[in-house]
Formats: structure tokens, C-alpha cells, sequence
């Protein structure tokens, strides 16, 4: 399609995020997940997004991603195809019900592409992650890498401008997580589109990312907005270098500051009232 | 600027648009849409039927349908209301209620014994399963007769034959019950050394009991179906026995208090169910009011 060929020439698909919040529930129980927050993501440009746990990470993508509104504030994508995103879930998100070529040909078919060529494309995909032989597989014949290998083809194979990624190895196992996370770094670096990678590894957020955003606990704000020290096309091997250490430290510090407050407020919550054990 | 068109012609790609993502009226304002929501929902709820008895109502009174066959919500309310006040409505419901209960008990308790044995030892599994469900597939009412060589034609066989029916349905969904309780609960039990009546009292059953309940309120549906055309078989006296002797005797509006009474009866007992279920069962999310069955 021309779609395809003309991004190729100019990188499209960037987000601007501005003042959005989120709250969920109402009355008592509402809680405000996120926000205020303020992002700008270029085109083509590989974001990582980390975070203690229920900041408003995952909340912050899916309104992105159109699968809720913000409850303030406004979101633009700038785009040119007609269907411009994909997401990558930390479930995999693939459906137990279609065989593995059925699967990762799925955006296609949602984009109307005619079968013959969606299957060439599929299975294009499919080979470069090492899963060739699993078309005609059933996914619970595949184990949870493959899995997620699938769930990756799928996105990819989608052409996406934008592409998210919730978590998208939280499930794996950490030698096949390293494995994955090289993997998609040949991937983006090959095939660059833009990202928003959620993750909870700062490690994995900085192999992966141009840029590195570290959100508060909850309600998640942006503390640290950090480029990465590396150029592209990188390999692994920067995990050793001094750089890389240092941007992982002090992602760390920022990180471990909110995480301990969240535990202290946590313990007094609990030693107040035997309330919000959720 | 919902969509934005590119100025320049030819040197850029296809005709770039934003997306946009901002709050709704839902996220706005919850509260008030939280309201108008539920106003909407009541409104519905009390609505349509409301305008379907109207809808027949008129129907009636134009003379769509004929009034004799079936007559207007009205008339069947005044002949409610006289059977209510001559007492016979009263014993019918009670006497269909009784044999309802009784025999939903006793079926429920009975499938869910063997539903649990059953789902635990795949041998008794083995033994019984063939012949239960070459019997779960014969009518319950061809049993009748047999029923009536056992328990005589009064009150037991029409018991006994609402008990029949709950427990073939309360057996299945127990015993799929407890053979879907996740393995990891089980394991966990293990490891803490739980003996065989620990691990149902406080793994197994538990576990299971959702899906349990959900069995025996469709069972308690069926019981009530089942009942009214026992007493029309048999015949002395409730709410079967009351619609069918009407039909006979062509007072249509009582045999409509009859079929309606029967419809709340089984709408009512599906309540208490559920009812039941929320305090017996207080860990499972009842999100929704809790309808499908």
C-alpha cells in the first residue's frame, strides 16, 4: 500500500499530550489515576514510559491509544493512514480462537487488506521473528514467548505510525525478556515508527528508547524527561558502558523516592482504616 | 481542528488529519451522567412492560383480538382480585410454592452430593456418568406414571418430580464445577497439608459454589415449568391445575391470573436465589445488579 512507502520517506505519527487527567469512579471511590500530565512524542520517535506501579502508566496509553478518554484535557495524534495505531498488551491481547497466521494477519483484515497479500505480509512478519513454522499453530500450542512473539508480528505487521506497548514482557521470563527486548531493538531500528513503551525495567526502558519519561506514584506526573546518551543503530553492548549506568542510576533515585513515599502513605493508610486494600 | 489538511499539493505524502482525544460528557460530569443513566435504566425496566400491557390493553378494547380468548389486562386483574378475596387464589399459589420448594431442595441437595462426589473421583465418574446422562435426556414428565406407582397419585409424585428435574441440572453444574476449580488453589492446599475434608470445606467448595448457584437457579426456573404441568396431569388443586381447568371451562381471564401468577412466582424465587447468593456468597464480583443468569 502507499501508505507504507510514503512513511518511509517522512516519518509521521506524533502525540501531544496536554494537561490531561484521569479519574475513575465517582463520589467516595473516586480515585485520580493520573495527571496532570504534558508529553510531546515526534514522529518516529521510541519513548519509554516507567513508573511504580499504578501511576496511571497504563491509564496514560489507552487514553492514547482511544480505549478511554481522558477526563480532562486533550490528546492530538497526528497522522496520516486510517488506521494509524496498534498496541502490544502484557497479555498478549491475541485471540485463542484464530490460528497464529490468523492472528497476525488481523489489522489487516480489519484495514480490509485483500488476503492474499495480507497473508504474504503476515508471513513475512512471522519469519523475522523466528515463528515461520508456527503459521497453521493454535496459541496454546505455543509457549508464553512465542506467545508474545505473535502479539509483536501482529503489531508490526499492522504498519502501524504509532505503535504502544503496555508491558509488553512483564509475563516473560528474564533470559527470554533479554531476548525480546534485542529483538525489538533490531526491529525499531530497522523499521522505525514511533513508540510509547510502558515498562517497569529501567534497564529495558533505556536499550529500547530515544527518550526515558519517569512518572510520579499516583496520580501519575512527569518528573524526569531524559534523551537517552545513545545513537542509533545501538546494540545491547551499551548496557556496559558507563552512560548507561549512570542515566539507570538516576532514573533510579527519582524512581526509588516516589516508590518509598508510595509504601509510607500505603502503611498509613492501612494503620488508619482496614480501608483501600485494593 | 479536528482534521487538518495539508497546505502544499505534491511534495508531501497523502493528506495528513489529528486525532483527537478529549473528554466526554461522561467524563465531564460523572455524576450526572451516572444519574441519566440509571433514570434510563428504571425507565426502561418499568416501560416496556408497561407498554406491552398497554399495547394489549388497547388491543382489547379495539377489538384487534378477540376479548373472550384473550382477555384485557384489566379483566384478568378484576378476576385476580376476586380470587384473591374468595381465598382459592391464595391456596394454589401456596400448594404450588410448597412442592416447588420442597422438591428444589430436595433435588438441589441431592445433585449437589453426587455432583461433588462425582467431580472429585473420576472412577465414580466412570461408573455413573453413562447411565446419568441416558436419563438426563428422557422427559421428565414420561416419568410421571412411574412416579405415581411409587408415590401414589398425591402430593409425592409431583414432588418427586420437581425433585427429579433440579437435580439433573444441579448434578451437571456441580460436578463441571468442581472439576474446573483451578489446579493451583488445589496445590496450595496440598502443600499446607490439608486433609480431604479441609481441602473441600475450605478450597474445593467455595471454589466451586459460583458456578454451583448458577445451576440451581436455572434448575429453580424449570421446577416451576415443571410443576405447572403436573398439576395439570394430576390435577386437585395450584396454580397448573388452576390455569388448565379454566381452559376447560373457558374462563379465560382466570386462566390468565393463573399463567401470570405463575410467571411472578418464578420471577420471585429467582430473586430469593440471587438474593440468597450475595450473602452466601460474598467474595464473588456481583458487578451490574447482577442479571444474566
Amino acid at each position: 500500500m502507499t501508505t507504507t512507502l510514503s512513511r518511509t520517506a517522512e516519518r509521521t505519527g506524533s502525540v501531544q499530550v496536554r494537561d490531561v487527567r484521569r479519574t475513575f469512579g465517582r463520589g467516595r471511590k473516586q480515585v485520580e489515576a493520573l495527571g496532570p500530565v504534558d508529553l510531546d512524542v515526534r514522529a518516529g520517535e521510541f519513548v519509554s514510559i516507567v513508573g511504580p506501579s499504578g501511576c496511571g502508566k497504563s491509564t496514560l496509553l489507552r487514553a492514547i491509544g482511544g480505549l478511554i478518554r481522558p477526563t480532562s484535557g486533550r490528546i492530538e495524534l497526528d497522522v496520516v493512514g486510517d488506521h494509524p495505531l496498534a498496541m502490544i498488551f502484557q497479555d498478549y491481547g491475541i485471540y485463542p480462537w484464530k490460528r497464529v497466521l490468523d492472528n497476525v494477519r488481523f489489522g489487516l483484515d480489519i484495514q480490509g487488506v485483500p488476503r492474499r497479500e495480507g497473508d504474504l505480509r503476515a508471513r513475512d512478519w512471522l519469519e523475522r521473528l523466528g515463528l515461520g513454522d508456527f503459521a497453521g499453530s493454535w496459541p496454546h500450542e505455543l509457549s508464553g514467548g512465542m506467545r508474545q512473539r505473535v502479539s509483536i508480528a501482529r503489531a508490526m505487521t499492522a504498519d502501524p505510525e504509532i505503535l504502544l506497548m503496555d508491558e509488553p514482557f512483564a509475563a516473560l521470563d528474564a533470559q527470554l525478556r533479554a531476548l525480546l527486548q534485542e529483538e525489538l531493538l533490531q526491529i525499531s531500528q530497522r523499521d522505525p515508527r514511533t513508540v510509547l513503551f510502558v515498562t517497569h525495567s529501567l534497564a529495558e526502558a533505556i536499550l529500547l528508547a530515544d527518550r526515558v519519561v519517569v512518572m510520579s506514584a499516583r496520580p501519575g506526573r512527569i518528573l524526569l524527561d531524559r534523551q537517552v546518551p545513545f545513537g542509533r543503530p545501538r546494540t545491547p553492548d551499551i548496557r556496559r558502558s558507563p552512560e548507561f549506568a549512570e542515566l539507570e542510576d538516576e532514573l533510579w533515585q527519582t524512581l526509588r523516592a516516589e516508590v518509598t513515599e508510595q509504601l509510607g502513605t500505603q502503611r498509613e493508610a492501612l494503620g488508619g482504616a482496614s480501608d483501600g486494600s485494593r | 481542528m479536528a482534521v487538518v489538511d495539508q497546505a502544499s499539493p505534491t511534495s508531501t505524502p497523502a493528506r495528513g488529519r489529528t486525532i483527537v482525544r478529549q473528554p466526554s460528557r461522561a467524563e465531564l460530569d460523572p455524576e450526572r451522567t451516572h444519574r441519566r443513566r440509571r433514570l434510563l435504566e428504571t425507565a426502561l425496566a418499568i416501560g416496556v412492560p408497561v407498554c406491552l400491557l398497554l399495547l394489549w390493553q388497547a388491543a382489547s378494547a379495539w377489538n384487534w383480538i378477540d376479548g373472550r380468548l384473550y382477555p384485557a389486562p384489566t379483566e384478568i386483574g378484576r378476576r385476580g382480585w376476586d380470587l384473591i378475596t374468595e381465598g382459592t387464589l391464595w391456596h394454589d399459589l401456596f400448594s404450588t410454592s410448597r412442592r416447588v420448594l420442597l422438591g428444589w431442595a430436595l433435588g438441589s441437595a441431592a445433585g449437589a452430593v453426587l455432583g461433588v462426589l462425582m467431580g472429585s473421583s473420576s472412577l465414580l465418574r466412570k461408573a455413573l456418568e453413562p447411565t446419568l446422562d441416558a436419563l438426563y435426556v428422557v422427559p421428565k414428565l414420561a416419568l410421571l406414571p412411574i412416579l405415581f406407582n411409587i408415590f401414589g397419585l398425591g402430593e409425592g409424585s409431583q414432588i418427586a418430580l420437581v425433585a427429579i428435574t433440579v437435580f439433573f441440572f444441579v448434578w451437571i453444574a456441580t460436578m463441571a464445577a468442581i472439576m474446573s476449580v483451578p489446579e493451583g488453589y488445589r496445590d496450595g492446599g496440598h502443600v499446607f497439608g490439608a486433609g480431604r475434608w479441609q481441602m473441600f470445606r475450605h478450597v474445593v467448595f467455595p471454589a466451586a459454589a459460583p458456578q454451583m448457584m448458577v445451576g440451581a437457579r436455572v434448575a429453580a426456573g424449570v421446577a416451576v415449568l415443571v410443576i405447572v404441568a403436573a398439576e395439570f396431569l394430576v390435577g386437585e388443586d395450584g396454580l397448573g391445575y388452576l390455569i388448565f381447568s379454566s381452559r376447560n371451562l373457558f374462563i379465560n381471564d382466570a386462566m390468565f391470573v393463573g399463567i401470570v401468577v405463575v410467571a411472578l412466582l418464578g420471577v420471585l424465587f429467582a430473586q430469593v436465589l440471587r438474593l440468597l447468593e450475595r450473602v452466601l456468597l460474598p467474595w464473588v464480583d456481583h458487578r451490574d445488579g447482577g442479571s444474566g443468569q
